[in-house]
């Protein structure tokens, strides 16, 4: 039966036949889309940044777990006779005022360092993830209760709390040895340090909660332990990363410091902060640079690729972030 | 808005007891004894012990020392240190050094900063900027008193451009040289925040319009780009001089600034417990206070922000 064409109308009617759908790639429904994490190690893969910060990581790690591949140099092997000698062949970073190798006093005192800033961060990231995730998520006396315990931690400044932690503890825990002097300031920071991390992990976590997957989640029966763990915690993770990293640098620094006021590492203890403190007199007098400028330098290279470590995941993970 | 205030000075209220309880709770739930230590090697007879312990609140419990603290505290005695000063002149004297100090470091940061962040900005890519990033990342990196000894080696031992330690009196001119090692990393801090929020109002709209309705370069920079970006800048600042106080323990050091923060450090070296307590209660108040006036900085700046 012949259609009855109205005046103007046909042109809008594209007959079936002569406009075959093309045929387009199959959409593979398996495969599980691709997910926040996937997008954001694909950024990151691209990013010269990441790349030199990850190798000059490794390469530290290394130093810290295998010295002994870097110096056959005992740094706790004293010659006086060649104090505050400069760099030589067979000793290319010179002595200090001990006479000390600084080369391998250097490669040494990595571990210590390094130690306390993941440790610390490893702590702080772990306990201020439970009481962020708690207080965002349940609301109510948990948020009030979290909040202001970590209020009054938070309202303490670091240094200065620090200084007066580790002195009582001096009183009931001395003559700590290595690992007992590392563990010392790790808590110490750590104390101090947590109430920054729950902040962000409870933001993070209210954001997050109100959004409509985590509603459907709840709609089709998971339990709410479940939805916190399954749902709400994966997908607050990112800014408590990007904090992570970054303050990977901040408690090294902070570790140094504590060192250098004298308070932090024991002094039997090879590590970067104490040499600073060390050399302390040697750059008064304007003499011996090199005792300063080595740990100094590595320290601050250490620092620095964690910081930018931290710029390449910010980046990575918070496209908002990426303006500048 | 007073409402907000009265609001937010009772929530502070529990804050700063807890942070007191907790200082209070380090420096004296420890053993070892101040009163022998403050005899020496002198023997200490019942009744001077009995007599000390009374005067120092020590035979009381340790919930009841707090309290008479705080009590102390609001009346604005502060008790007597070990060494028999008065700690509220202990801090009388050291507290303006500090505070100038800051302010000092502060102003230093904020110009610096908000100069080389704009340029940096309104430059996005060009040598200026790519200087001035990398200057920043290395002034984060390096650990404030190894910059301190470089600067104090350089231009106080050195050259003699300024006093190389600062001593007794602290005056303005041998001030500037602890002020600018203090502020040197929150300037770096200044300077990304200035360039990110130039170069994120170099794009807004409302700069286009300005532009659109053929208002100059220069004043739509000045007027428009700049103006906005300083938001985030002057909160930082305001919350930066609570950190620079507290941060300024370890510049005190280096130059031997007559300051709190060396008083706070002499204190704990020494196991002054009375100057301890009441030097971190100062800085947990300055604390609350300067995060209060920075949320009210923040309304008074942004008209989007009401507090209700």
């Amino acid at each position: 039966m012949p259609e009855i064409a109205r005046p103007g109308q046909e042109r809008f009617v594209a007959p079936l036949a002569e406009t075959p759908l093309e045929e387009t790639g199959t959409v593979d429904t398996s495969a599980p889309p691709e997910g926040q994490w996937k997008e954001a190690w694909k950024q990151l893969r691209s990013n010269w940044i990441f790349w030199v910060s990850a190798v000059l990581l490794l390469f530290i790690l290394i130093v810290c777990l295998f010295p002994g591949l870097f110096t056959d140099i005992n740094p706790r092997a004293a010659d006086l006779g060649r104090s505050k000698e400069g760099p030589q062949s067979g000793h290319p970073f010179g002595f200090d005022a001990q006479g000390y190798d600084v080369y391998s006093r250097v490669i040494h005192g990595a571990r210590a360092s390094v130690t306390v800033g993941i440790l610390t961060t490893l702590f702080v990231t772990f306990v201020g993830l439970l009481t962020g995730a708690l207080a965002g998520f349940y609301g109510k006396w948990a948020d009030m209760l979290i909040s202001r315990i970590a209020d009054v931690f938070f309202a303490i400044p670091l240094i200065l709390g620090a200084i007066v932690l580790l002195s009582a503890l001096n009183n009931v825990w001395s003559g700590r040895g290595y690992w007992g002097g590392v563990i010392a300031v790790v808590l110490v920071l750590a104390v101090f340090g947590w109430p920054q991390m729950t902040r962000i992990a409870r933001g993070a976590v209210l954001e997050v909660k109100n959004l409509e997957f985590i509603d459907a989640a709840r709609a089709i029966g998971s339990s709410k332990w479940s939805n916190l763990r399954r749902h709400v915690i994966p997908n607050a993770l990112a800014p408590v990363i990007v904090t992570a990293t970054v303050s990977l640098g901040v408690y090294i620094v902070a570790e140094a410091t504590l060192s250098f006021l004298g308070i932090g590492l024991p002094t039997s203890v090879v590590s970067w902060g104490n040499d600073i403190a060390a050399a302390q007199s040697e750059v008064r007098s304007g003499r011996n640079l090199h005792v300063l400028f080595f740990p100094a330098g590595a320290l601050a290279i250490t620092v620095l690729s964690f910081m930018l470590l931290g710029d390449a995941v910010r980046d990575a993970l918070d496209p908002k972030a990426k303006k500048s | 808005m007073w409402w907000y205030v009265g609001k937010r000075l009772l929530q502070a209220i529990p804050v700063v007891l807890g942070a007191t309880l907790l200082i209070y709770a380090m420096v004296f739930l420890q053993p070892g004894d101040p009163i022998t230590a403050l005899f020496g090697e002198k023997p200490v007879s019942e009744a001077a012990r009995a007599n000390l312990e009374a005067q120092y609140n020590l035979d009381k419990p340790f919930i009841v020392q707090w309290l008479l603290f705080l009590g102390g505290a609001l009346t604005g005695d502060l008790g007597v240190s070990y060494s028999g000063q008065p700690v509220a002149d202990l801090i009388g004297r050291t507290f303006p050094v500090t505070v100038k100090l800051a302010v000092m470091a502060l102003i230093i940061e904020a110009v610096l900063g908000i100069i080389a962040g704009f340029w940096a900005g309104l430059r996005r890519g060009k040598i200026f900027d790519s200087t001035m990033l990398v200057v920043s990342l290395l002034v984060i990196a390096v650990p404030i008193f190894v910059l301190g000894f470089m600067l104090q080696l350089v231009f106080g031992v050195k050259l003699h451009w300024a006093p190389a330690t600062v001593g007794g009196d602290a005056s303005i001119g041998k001030l500037i040289l602890p002020a600018v090692v203090l502020g040197l990393v929150s300037f770096a801090y200044v300077l990304r925040l200035t360039r990110t929020s130039v170069i994120e109002n170099l794009s807004a709209d409302h700069v286009r319009t300005a532009r659109a309705k053929g208002l100059p370069e220069g004043a739509v920079n000045r007027k428009h780009v700049l103006r906005n970006s300083l938001i985030p800048v002057v909160t930082f600042l305001g919350a930066d001089l609570g950190t620079l106080m507290a941060g300024a323990i370890v510049t005190e050091g280096i130059f031997n600034v007559p300051g709190i923060g060396n008083l706070a450090y002499q204190a704990v070296q020494r196991g002054e417990s009375p100057t301890v307590v009441s030097v971190v209660t100062v800085m947990v108040l300055v604390y609350v206070l300067m995060s209060l006036l920075v949320d009210l900085l923040y309304a008074a700046l942004d008209p989007r922000i009401r507090y209700a």
